[in-house]
């Protein structure tokens, strides 16, 4: 199978990989593509969320009280602190670094990993305490978001995975693939603070 | 190759009848399409009013008064005597991902898929339907257990369609050749996504989680119905932009250039 | 181009139609064919009464079922090989053989399932008998479409020396004419559509069988014919 990495190019739109000047739009710009839309679907959720948590308030906020406040603020700052090293990382391939570059993307991958790991912490107790999707409506939009946020997640790792081997194997590393991932990882770190916030904060 | 066709096979890109269109086996399958589509479209809505789905938590007089309706028996003649073209319509798929440079796995995994999901969310929920008004005098709680397996099948088949989606994706980003843009491949991802989204139908009997609800069936069918119009008019575009030099059956002065775009294979 | 693959697959069907010819004559479903007009209690009866029969050849055709699939993948070849500008009808080809024998193992596990135990409801019974109709009969939809891809194929090959006489593509526009009946008979209790009857049963399965053996004909001359000519990957 084709190198993920080598095949990489950049898509439609962005005709140089290694374009130095400041105000080039990081990564392919399809990514951009698929950020916004995926936003706009989660965006649709959120509405969702929001409009049937206005129709069932008491409902809503008894469940959102049986939730894991404690794991989902770990997992916040895990993601956050991922992201930080990913935009670090970036930084640093962006100049040539290649050593730190790939350093700081172990990190981050190390702190994404954790997340799906609690996740299971989180749920597994919740199910065998019989809190399941079919529960409530709350429940269901609950794991349903989490869960397919999950999915981003377990996508973004894969490729910073390849982002890493990346670096670590290629004489000419791409930046605009580097760029591409960290986007990506963003937007599941953004993903993440708005559900964190409507589903385990909001009151 | 076996002899060469002659000058009538010249490449012309404005052939002056479409029967000698370069082609025309490609054009023929692309255009069953739109007929399969609407002819779908038209069986399942206005003649059956399977779609929009109905209820989960129907009332049961009301689902087996919908489960006698004739009308789903004359669909289920329509359907069985065209379904035959849903294969064609994703056969159009697979010639793009065949000018692909990636390996035959994807397109096979399509096939695959394919094949699979032309039974389990196509034609057994449609007998499902059929049979309970093929002969009347079946328990409620038989036509209830019929009504649910077909709309349960029809929606809540996502497995085949997630391999389909996911190749396809893949299949897309990681070409070389740029047969079909990138934000479409990004955008069949978001077809893979519409299968999870759908997964909560198989547990919920209401609201918008249900097969008939907000969120597992609107919004995702908005998302599928605009996915499939934009894939065919990529597909389109991705025909009438092929070569003839690339063609399966372009003449040999153009040849040297076919064997190399096919060696671009991976394996 | 050694085509011994092909030929030794093309080989492997007249065995299989023997067998599927054996296991139409002993199906007690089908001799004679059930009538749609039986209640539920007359079939969970015949189910009671046939069932060892029945089961025998709920088995066999479950091993049988893809038996045939080797001469339609032999024709898949076939088709690929025409100079047409792409391989979409060896695709849509393949993908509806697919659907078509899954289908029909739909029908055998209904009437397996029928047999297995046969002191069920007689609702579920005959629920199930007319589902397994259903897939046997009903689902010709990707046949016709396969023969019609077949069909265009020869009429779209630009080779000099076409790889099948252009009559085999007549007559699979013909089976797509004769098998089309059967999608009707969903609508009829009794009458020639009636799933029983001699256009929707007894023309359906002659042509089926017809069909089968002058593919097989058709298909062994083109393999022999094939010579150096190397296929197009699909």
């Amino acid at each position: 199978m084709t190198n993920v990495a080598e095949g990489f190019t950049p898509g439609v739109g962005n005709s140089r990989p290694d374009d130095s000047r400041r105000d080039h739009v990081p990564g392919d710009s399809s990514m951009w593509f698929f950020v916004i839309g995926d936003l706009l679907i989660f965006g649709v959720y959120f509405v969702g969320y929001m409009y049937f948590r206005g129709q069932n308030h008491e409902l809503f906020l008894q469940s959102q009280a049986r939730l894991n406040l404690d794991i989902g603020a770990i997992n916040t700052v895990m993601l956050l602190t991922s992201s930080l090293f990913v935009a670090l990382g970036t930084e640093a391939a962006r100049a040539g670094n290649r050593a730190a570059a790939l350093q700081r993307f172990w990190i981050a991958l190390a702190f994404g990993a954790a997340f799906p790991l609690l996740k299971m912490f989180e749920w597994i107790p919740e199910i065998s305490s019989g809190l399941t999707p079919g529960t409530n409506l709350f429940f269901m939009y609950y794991y349903v978001m989490t869960g397919m946020h999950l999915c981003h997640v377990a996508l973004g790792l894969v490729i910073m995975g390849f982002v890493i081997r990346n670096l670590k194997t290629s004489t000419t590393p791409k930046i605009s693939f580097v760029e591409t991932g960290a986007t990506y990882w963003h937007m599941v770190d953004v993903l993440w603070l708005v559900l964190f916030a409507l589903l385990y904060l909001m009151r | 190759m076996a002899e060469v066709p002659k000058a009538s096979a010249l490449p012309a890109e404005h052939a002056t009848s479409w029967r000698k269109n370069r082609k025309l086996d490609q054009w023929i399958a692309f255009w069953s399409v739109p007929f399969f589509f609407n002819l779908f479209g038209l069986v399942f809505v206005p003649l059956s009013w399977m779609m929009p789905p109905r209820s989960p938590s129907s009332t049961t007089p009301n689902i087996v008064d919908f489960m006698h309706s004739h009308n789903l028996l004359i669909a289920c003649v329509i359907l069985t005597l065209a379904y035959g073209l849903a294969p064609v319509s994703n056969a159009c798929y697979l010639m793009q991902v065949r000018r692909m440079s990636v390996s035959p796995a994807f397109r096979y995994s399509m096939m695959i898929g394919a094949i699979t999901g032309a039974i389990v969310g196509m034609l057994f929920p449609m007998f499902c339907f059929g049979l309970g008004a093929f002969r009347p005098g079946y328990s409620s709680g038989v036509l209830t257990m019929l009504y649910d397996f077909g709309y349960l099948a029809f929606i809540g088949s996502l497995g085949c369609f997630c391999v389909m989606w996911m190749a396809f994706g893949l299949a897309i980003i990681l070409d070389e050749n740029s047969i079909l843009p990138k934000w479409l491949g990004y955008y069949t991802i978001w077809q893979y996504v519409t299968e999870l989204m759908a997964a909560p139908v198989w547990i919920v009997k209401s609201g918008p989680f249900a097969w008939n609800g907000l969120m597992t069936f609107w919004f995702a069918m908005t998302l599928y119905v605009s996915w499939q119009i934009i894939v065919y008019v990529c597909i389109y575009r991705a025909i009438k932009n092929q070569p003839e030099a690339e063609l399966d059956n372009a003449s040999p002065e153009l040849r040297p250039k076919v064997v190399e775009l096919r060696s671009g294979t991976s394996a | 181009m050694n085509t011994r693959g092909q030929r030794i697959l093309l080989w492997t069907a007249p065995p299989a139609v023997a067998l599927f010819a054996l296991a139409y004559l002993v199906f007690p479903v089908f001799s004679p064919p059930l009538s749609p007009t039986l209640t539920p209690d007359q079939v969970a009866a015949f189910f009671r009464g046939n069932n060892t029969g029945i089961l025998g050849v709920a088995i066999l055709c479950n091993l049988i079922a893809c038996s045939l699939v080797p001469l339609f993948a032999v024709t898949a070849v076939q088709i690929s090989r025409a100079a047409t500008s792409s391989t979409v009808l060896t695709y849509a080809y393949l993908i509806c053989v697919g659907v078509g024998t899954t289908a029909f193992i739909l029908a055998d596990y209904c009437w397996g399932m029928a047999a297995f135990r046969p002191d069920r409801d007689p609702q579920l019974t005959s629920l199930l008998n007319d589902m397994a109709w259903f897939f046997f009969i009903a689902p010709v939809g990707t046949i016709m479409v396969q023969n019609l891809c077949f069909a265009l194929s020869v009429y779209l090959d630009e080779r000099p020396d076409p790889i099948f006489p252009r009559w085999v593509a007549h007559f699979n526009v013909a089976t797509v004419v004769l098998l089309a009946p059967s999608a009707f008979s969903i609508l009829y209790k009794s009458g020639p559509l009636a799933w029983n009857g001699p256009l929707s049963f007894t023309l359906r399965l002659t042509t089926f069988a017809v069909y089968i053996a002058v593919m097989f004909w058709a298909l062994l001359r083109a393999v022999r014919h094939q010579g150096d000519d190397r296929v197009v990957l699909a």
